[in-house]
C-alpha cells in the first residue's frame, strides 16, 4: 500500500464508520408510556363521572317531573269528577291508587252521573240492560 | 425545567446522528466497549430525563464533553489505565475490509490516550480544533500537535502492519 498524503489518509480513515450504539434502555420509554397510561385513566374517570354525573340529574329531572305531572293530573281528576274515563284519566288513577284493586275499584265504583252529550249514550249502562244468555 | 416531547424527540435525533461518534470517542477513553455504551446511555437518559439541551450552543460538542465526562468518573471508579479492549469491533468495515478495521484499532490503541482522543474527535466527531480545545481544556496549538503526531503514528502503524503482512 503506497503512503498516503494527509488528506487522502484521513479520507481512507473516514471511509470507516463508528459502530452504531445499542438502542437507549427503555426507561425513558416505558416512562412516558406509564404517564401517558396515567393520564388517560384519569381523564377516562373524569369523563365517567361527568356522565354518571349528568345521567343522575337527568333521571332526577325527569321523575320529578313525572311526579309533578302526575299530581297536576291527579288534582285535575279531582276537580273534575265528572268527565268520561279516558285512558289518560286512567293512567292518572293508577298513578296515585295505593294499589291496581283500589283503581280498579275506584273505576268500577264511581257515580255513574257524568252527563253524556246528547245523542250518545254510554256502552256500559246498555251493556248491562242486556240479558244474556250464558 | 420539565421533559417535553419536543425535547425528547430531538434527544432521540441526536442520539441517532452522533451516537456512533460519541460511542466510538467514549471507547477511545475508557478501552471497553460496554463501558463506552454505559457512558453514552448515561448521558443521553440524563437528557432525557432533564431535557436541558435548550440553551446549550454547540449541542455536538457538549455530548462529547458529557460523554468524556461520564467516561472518565466512570474509568475513576476503576482502573483508569485499563487497556483498549482488542476484540470487539470499534467501526464498520468499507467493503468487508475486516483486517483494515482491525489494523486501524490496533493503531488507534497504540496512540497515546490523548492523542487517541484528538484523532476521534476530528477524524469521526467531526469537531473543529477550536471545539476540541474547548472540550480537553487545551490550546488550539495542543490540539493541532497532537493530532498531526497521532496521524503520522497512525499511518506508519497501519502502513508498516500492511506492509509487514504483505512480506509475510
Amino acid at each position: 500500500m503506497p503512503t498516503l498524503d494527509d488528506e487522502r489518509f484521513e479520507a481512507y480513515l473516514k471511509q470507516f464508520r463508528p459502530l452504531a450504539p445499542e438502542p437507549l434502555p427503555t426507561v425513558g420509554t416505558s416512562h412516558r408510556a406509564w404517564r401517558t397510561f396515567v393520564l388517560g385513566a384519569w381523564a377516562t374517570a373524569a369523563v365517567a363521572i361527568l356522565v354518571i354525573g349528568a345521567l343522575t340529574l337527568h333521571i332526577r329531572t325527569n321523575r320529578a317531573r313525572v311526579t309533578e305531572t302526575i299530581g297536576n293530573v291527579g288534582n285535575l281528576e279531582h276537580l273534575k269528577d265528572d268527565q268520561p274515563l279516558t285512558i289518560r284519566r286512567a293512567n292518572a288513577l293508577m298513578a296515585r291508587a295505593p294499589s291496581f284493586k283500589a283503581m280498579v275499584d275506584e273505576m268500577a265504583f264511581r257515580s255513574q252521573n257524568i252527563p253524556l252529550p246528547k245523542g250518545k249514550r254510554s256502552a256500559v249502562a246498555v251493556l248491562g240492560k242486556e240479558k244474556i244468555k250464558l | 425545567m420539565h421533559r417535553t416531547d419536543g425535547n425528547t424527540a430531538e434527544i432521540e435525533f441526536l442520539y441517532r446522528q452522533h451516537g456512533p461518534a460519541l460511542l466510538l470517542f467514549a471507547q477511545a477513553v475508557t478501552g471497553e466497549r460496554c463501558r463506552a455504551q454505559d457512558a453514552v446511555h448515561q448521558v443521553f437518559l440524563k437528557l432525557i430525563e432533564k431535557g436541558s439541551l435548550n440553551r446549550v450552543v454547540d449541542k455536538k460538542a457538549y455530548l462529547f464533553a458529557c460523554v468524556r465526562n461520564a467516561a472518565l468518573n466512570e474509568g475513576k471508579l476503576r482502573d483508569r489505565n485499563a487497556p483498549l479492549d482488542p476484540d470487539s469491533a470499534w467501526f464498520s468495515a468499507p467493503d468487508r475490509d475486516y483486517a483494515g478495521e482491525q489494523n486501524l484499532r490496533r493503531a488507534l490503541g497504540a496512540l497515546p490516550n490523548d492523542q487517541r482522543q484528538v484523532m476521534v474527535l476530528h477524524i469521526w466527531g467531526e469537531l473543529t480544533f477550536s471545539q476540541i480545545s474547548d472540550l480537553l481544556d487545551v490550546s488550539s496549538n495542543t490540539v493541532a500537535s497532537r493530532y498531526r503526531y497521532a496521524l503520522a503514528k497512525l499511518r506508519d502503524s497501519m502502513f508498516a502492519k500492511e506492509n509487514s503482512c504483505a512480506n509475510s
